[in-house]
């Protein structure tokens, strides 16, 4: 998305949602780069859904629930997770 | 010209509209189903134009000069996400008609504004997160400024649940619940299982049955397993557990068409099962010093439940509105458009009256009077009270369509059926002569709320028909056509200045019988939404056991009960 293009991901965030696709993903997070694509990490609709739950506990936003499908890769939705907290 | 917001509910189901004007007042409020008299109305448009029409003309809507902005109940369509739906306990094809009724009525919300010619082409209208409607809609009929506001629903834009802080009447969320994992359909899946159907709102049934049952424990223990509650987030059990534990129960379902009693022991277990639940979704948000719980969403329509949360868990207050469920939503998303299109963020506050519907058409009734040929017709204006106490008294029936229609599934004085609690056998002519009721439902009482701790435990506020509790074992005189198998009543409490003819009718009545409860019951029969025009309620009195009917001032009567 051309908005969350010019951000940079916060590293916080990165770190955040690589802990947590491990978890559901079952996989090391030091195997997961940062613009690996997030189905093909093996991350299933349901999972996508509860992880965007636990960001906006984390970090006190509130998202979409379509908002984690409009991105492909971890790094466009740290982007975006960023800019929303820029918001805030 | 005068500015005014539209706020329609849907969800699909339990379709409503709300008007409210440009100070932030709710001046009018219905539920799609009471205008069309077809129960729950799946699928109909909040704005249905002659029940908009209606609803325009009935708060003096200008058409020439006035303008309406249109909010909805929802801020997203549903099936715009790509999950595939949770089927572990209610069958997916009922989600996906859900879905389809919510996607449906979110795009074409406001389109009637087209047709009655107040707008020239579409706009689109404002969205509302679904919880925060719900919460704002509590907080209009709550009489606080500062409160714990807990959303216990069937579904949400993102989950079941949300909790929100008010603050000097500001709201806002601290969390959500996301994913699966719900009160709703978990009591949804337990209606099924005890041979009722939640699509025909039957978790009434399995409420009431579940007086009459145990607790078998190793069942709840079960049960208990199905949902994963992480501060206060719901979460289902994975589909594996949730299939094993679901074919445990399996052997206690009810078949439909079967006895009754053979689910009270699943219905207690499953009532026990969801308390526990609630508990700690509740437990886990009241801080220490909290001033008050206002609990909305369509769980909190579990007056059961209600009853028993004011004085554990560290709760002092509790406040549910009069439409904690879907149709409600249809006052927050009035109000919310209100507050976005005005710059507002505080929560207006009502005076609590949950009088917001119609009245019955003064033209009808003139018309009634010259042509109810065979009935008794007759001007009771002035003293109507005592009037229909003497048909109480006398073991008469009564339906009543008095002033403005409640908003919400509770009939509260202005659309009931009253009798007297005290005559023996009147649970079971009513039930079997007018609602076509299965024989084991309860009926509930009016009381004034000065008398509420003479006659019940724990007693408390319940204006809107909230809660249960239980009678005092030693109460003044038995009443037993509304105390329930577990010796506990739904009450409405009243007050002179909320529902002064309610007050005349309890005095009266007290007078004459020296009993100070009436039994109130909703003006419908089974199956049937409340009735809301004069044909309506004479309809019913000519179809069913009712002895007459109070429209306004005019009391109706069958000529072998005339007095």
């Amino acid at each position: 998305m051309n908005t969350t293009s010019e951000i940079a991901a916060a590293p916080a965030i990165v770190s955040f949602l690589t802990d947590a696709i491990a978890r559901f993903t079952k996989q090391p997070a030091a195997g997961i780069s940062q613009d690996a694509v997030l189905v093909d990490l093996g991350l299933q609709s349901i999972d996508a859904v509860l992880l965007s739950g636990e960001v906006e506990d984390h970090f006190g936003i509130e998202l979409d629930p379509a908002t984690i499908f409009e991105h492909e890769t971890l790094e466009s939705f740290a982007q975006e997770v960023t800019r929303r907290l820029t918001l805030v | 010209m005068s500015k005014w917001y539209l706020g329609l509910s849907t969800s699909g189901h339990d379709p409503a509209l709300a008007l409210v004007d440009e100070a932030g007042t709710v001046r009018f409020a219905e539920a799609t189903e009471r205008f069309m008299q077809d129960k729950r109305a799946w699928g109909v448009t909040p704005d249905h134009v002659p029940h908009l029409e209606a609803a325009l003309a009935a708060v003096g809507f200008d058409a020439v000069h006035d303008t309406l902005t249109v909010g909805t109940s929802w801020a997203s369509i549903k099936s715009n996400v790509r999950t595939d739906p949770h089927d572990a306990l209610l069958p997916s094809s009922d989600t996906l008609w859900l879905q389809g009724m919510q996607g449906l009525l979110q795009q074409g919300a406001g389109r009637s504004l087209l047709r009655l010619g107040l707008c020239r082409e579409a706009n689109d209208p404002m969205r509302f997160d679904h919880h925060l409607c719900h919460a704002v809609t509590a907080a209009w009929f709550a009489p606080l400024d500062d409160a714990l506001c807990v959303v216990l629903d069937g579904e949400g834009d993102v989950g079941a649940i949300s909790a929100f802080d008010m603050r000097d009447r500001r709201l806002t969320r601290r969390w959500r619940s996301w994913g699966p994992g719900s009160l709703g359909t978990f009591y949804g899946w337990l209606t099924g299982l005890c041979g009722f159907d939640w699509r025909l709102g039957e978790e009434w049934k399995v409420m009431g049955l579940a007086a009459f049952g145990q607790v078998l424990p190793d069942l709840a223990d079960d049960m208990s397993r199905m949902i994963v509650v992480d501060r206060g987030r719901l979460r289902f059990a994975d589909h594996d557990i949730l299939k094993a534990i679901t074919e445990r129960c399996l052997p206690y379902r009810r078949k439909p068409g079967e006895p009754v009693e053979f689910a009270a022991n699943l219905a207690a277990t499953g009532q026990s099962v969801y308390a526990d639940f609630a508990d700690h979704v509740i437990a886990s948000c009241v801080g220490q010093d909290e001033p008050a719980l206002i609990l909305s969403g369509g769980c909190a329509l579990n007056s059961s439940y209600n009853g028993t949360i004011v004085g554990r868990m560290g709760v002092k207050s509790l406040h549910v509105p009069p439409c904690p469920a879907d149709d409600g939503n249809a006052i927050g998303a009035a109000l919310l458009t209100f507050m976005r299109a005005t710059g507002t963020d505080s929560v207006p506050q009502g005076d609590g009256s949950p009088y917001l519907g119609s009245r019955a058409n003064p033209q009808t009734l003139d018309r009634l009077s010259a042509s109810a040929q065979g009935l008794s017709v007759r001007n009771v204006e002035g003293h109507s009270e005592n009037v229909v106490a003497d048909c109480l008294s006398e073991g008469a029936i009564v339906g009543v369509m008095r002033g403005r229609a409640e908003f919400g599934p509770r009939s509260l004085g202005n659309r009931s059926i009253l009798a007297a609690p005290h005559l023996e056998g009147m649970k079971d002519q009513i039930n079997a002569k007018v609602k076509g009721r299965e024989a084991y439902r309860p009926f509930a009482p009016v009381v004034r709320l000065t008398d509420a701790p003479t006659w019940f435990d724990r007693a408390q506020p319940s204006p809107y028909m909230s809660v249960t509790l239980p009678w005092k074992p030693d109460r003044p005189s038995p009443v037993s056509a509304t105390v329930h198998a577990d010796g506990t009543g739904r009450l409405q409490t009243t007050e002179p200045d909320s529902a002064p003819w309610m007050a005349g009718l309890l005095d009266a009545f007290q007078e004459r019988t020296g009993v100070p409860v009436v039994l109130n019951t909703s003006f419908n029969i089974m199956g049937k939404p409340i009735v809301n025009s004069v044909e309506d309620a004479i309809g019913m009195l000519l179809t069913t056991g009712l002895d007459a009917v109070l429209i306004e001032n005019t009391l109706i009567e069958k000529p072998s009960t005339a007095l």
